[in-house]
């Protein structure tokens, strides 16, 4: 379908993107919601960009980890590399089958029970039905729900059901895999189980982007580094380098956050602020 | 890697929007290759949908039934009024009005109610509307159930051949309905006030629409005022109506002439409709 370009040898190839969000229509909006908005107009504060000017490359084979502090837009980023959010600025190429693990907790459908769900989900992915039903008992096997793959997700407990989602995307055998801070997820037999999957896909060079808090995996797993703040990139390297950066980073806006909490504290007990502000 | 999928693995995505004609034609392209997903999608609703009663699927033949009873007890004992054999002139009106209604209702929740999916998976959000338009189809089939009793053992004097061209009919129904279905369903991403709207304005469409009488009984009512036989023309369940009440109650050949003109009018609502969608699922991930 895709023109095959001499850049096939990028996993990933973003140049310039942007994600603009506009806050004039947020959850449940309704008709008057938006006269208001439209009677007060400030459309400048009505846009931002979670996402200005990002332009990176993965290989085939790398592992890139992507940290940063919470809204710096690295979901974001992880939903446009799976197609999910059109940017408005820039461009997202992506050679190669993708595979994103989200948030492991959503079930596709309550009602269903685990077999339903899994076929369920590799119609919603795009695999042909006989590709589905060849990888089913791997994907229960691994998944290891015993009789609850029987019953409706509903009384899955929520590690059964991060269980079936982890076990669902990383059957399908991506070319590359999108991973948004998932491996804290199921108790700890799953977690190493799940943790040992991804090593081996890492041994089995496959290009996996990956978002996460959890800086000692970083250091030990990626073979490259994305620093995001505020929807740009701020560094890029070796991720000793930029774990080092980030903490640094962080640990100079926890102080700055601290001491605008003691001024605050103090000029409290001076009765400067009052209770209701 | 194309055998194993209905989607091509690599993709491109900018800023950059196709047209309107590489819109419809996406859109076209999306629903031939997700056609399983729209029939898993389709099994999963209605598998919930008679799960959770005692009498499961058994109820989409009770429902027009008692309906109907309803509508005939208000016409016929209480007001004195409505037509000879009114309960097979009723329940031709009641049985395709409520696959239209089920329809839209679920067209209007089909993709924000998929929320959090949409936020996770890739996947072409067009099959959501035309999945639930698509299951009402079985209610309406299961329906022919009781309006086949009805015709055969109650009111057999009015049984002909034309019944035959139902199905016929239904299709013109199915393409109005899908087109409505596209648009209520990228609306109520935006404007949560659609589903409020639509049940009040499903409920008076009905009554407005010759369902419990006949046009006839309205050209009788306006007399001179021709305007009033002009917005019933424009109605398409008027014209549907009509045409069902005509096969199944009338023993006559429906207007073939007006369902024409309505499936011409409503395959361009569907391609207007699909633009419309196509038009605002980039924007769906964001908002919901």
């Amino acid at each position: 379908m895709t023109e095959a370009t001499p850049s096939d040898r990028w996993a990933i190839d973003t140049r310039g993107l942007g994600v603009r969000y506009s806050l004039r229509f947020t959850r449940k909006t309704t008709v008057r919601g938006t006269l208001d908005n439209l009677l007060r107009r400030r459309s400048s504060s009505m846009n931002f960009w979670a996402l200005r000017d990002v332009s990176f490359r993965v290989e085939h084979g790398e592992v890139l980890a992507v940290i940063g502090p919470n809204g710096a837009g690295k979901s974001t980023l992880l939903q446009c590399l799976a197609g999910i959010i059109t940017p408005d600025a820039g461009v997202v190429e992506v050679h190669g089958r993708i595979s994103a693990l989200m948030s492991l907790n959503v079930g596709f459908d309550s009602q269903l029970n685990g077999v339903e769900n899994i076929l369920l989900a590799g119609a919603f992915l795009g695999h042909s039905h006989e590709w589905m039903t060849a990888r089913l008992d791997d994907i229960i096997e691994f998944a290891d729900l015993g009789p609850f793959i029987d019953a409706p997700l509903k009384v899955y407990s929520s590690g059964m059901r991060a269980r079936l989602g982890f076990s669902i995307a990383t059957a399908v055998d991506p070319d590359i895999l999108l991973i948004d801070e998932v491996l804290g997820t199921g108790d700890q037999v799953f977690r190493a189980k799940s943790k040992e999957r991804i090593v081996e896909m890492v041994r089995a060079a496959k290009a996996i982007v990956i978002v996460t808090h959890d800086l000692d995996w970083v250091t030990e797993f990626c073979n490259r580094a994305l620093l995001l703040d505020h929807g740009e990139i701020v560094a890029e390297g070796a991720p000793q380098d930029l774990v080092e950066l980030y903490m640094e980073r962080s640990a100079r806006a926890k102080t700055k956050r601290e001491r605008r909490a003691e001024r605050f504290l103090e000029a409290a007990r001076r009765g400067e602020v009052g209770a209701g502000r | 890697m194309s055998a194993t999928l209905e989607v091509p693995a690599s993709f491109r995505s900018s800023a950059v929007r196709p047209g309107w004609f590489g819109l419809l034609r996406e859109a076209y392209q999306e629903v031939v290759s997700r056609r399983r997903l729209i029939r898993y999608l389709v099994q999963a609703d209605l598998k919930k949908k008679g799960a959770n009663t005692l009498l499961g699927n058994l109820w989409w033949v009770i429902d027009p039934l008692l309906q109907m009873s309803v509508y005939v007890i208000l016409v016929s004992f209480i007001f004195q009024r409505g037509h000879a054999d009114y309960p097979l002139f009723v329940f031709a009106a009641i049985l395709p009005w409520k696959w239209f209604r089920a329809s839209v209702r679920d067209a209007i929740s089909s993709v924000t109610s998929q929320d959090r999916l949409i936020r996770q998976v890739q996947f072409p959000k067009i099959v959501l509307p035309i999945a639930a338009g698509s299951s009402g189809i079985a209610n309406f089939a299961f329906g022919l159930i009781p309006l086949a009793g009805l015709l055969f053992i109650f009111f057999p004097h009015r049984a002909s051949a034309y019944v035959l061209l139902l199905p016929a009919i239904a299709v013109v129904q199915f393409v109005f309905t899908m087109a409505v279905a596209l648009f209520v369903s990228a609306a109520n991403v935006f404007f949560r006030d659609v589903a409020n709207v639509a049940r009040h304005g499903l409920r008076l469409w009905f009554y407005l629409s010759p369902g419990l009488y006949s046009v006839g009984q309205v050209h009788d009512i306006a007399g001179e005022q021709s305007w009033v036989g002009v917005l019933m023309g424009l109605n398409p369940f008027a014209t549907l109506f009509e045409a069902y009440r005509a096969v199944v109650y009338g023993a006559t050949m429906p207007d073939l002439r007006a369902l024409a003109a309505l499936l011409a009018a409503s395959l361009a609502l569907l391609v207007v409709g699909a633009w419309f969608f196509k038009r605002l699922e980039p924007r769906f991930a964001k908002v919901l």
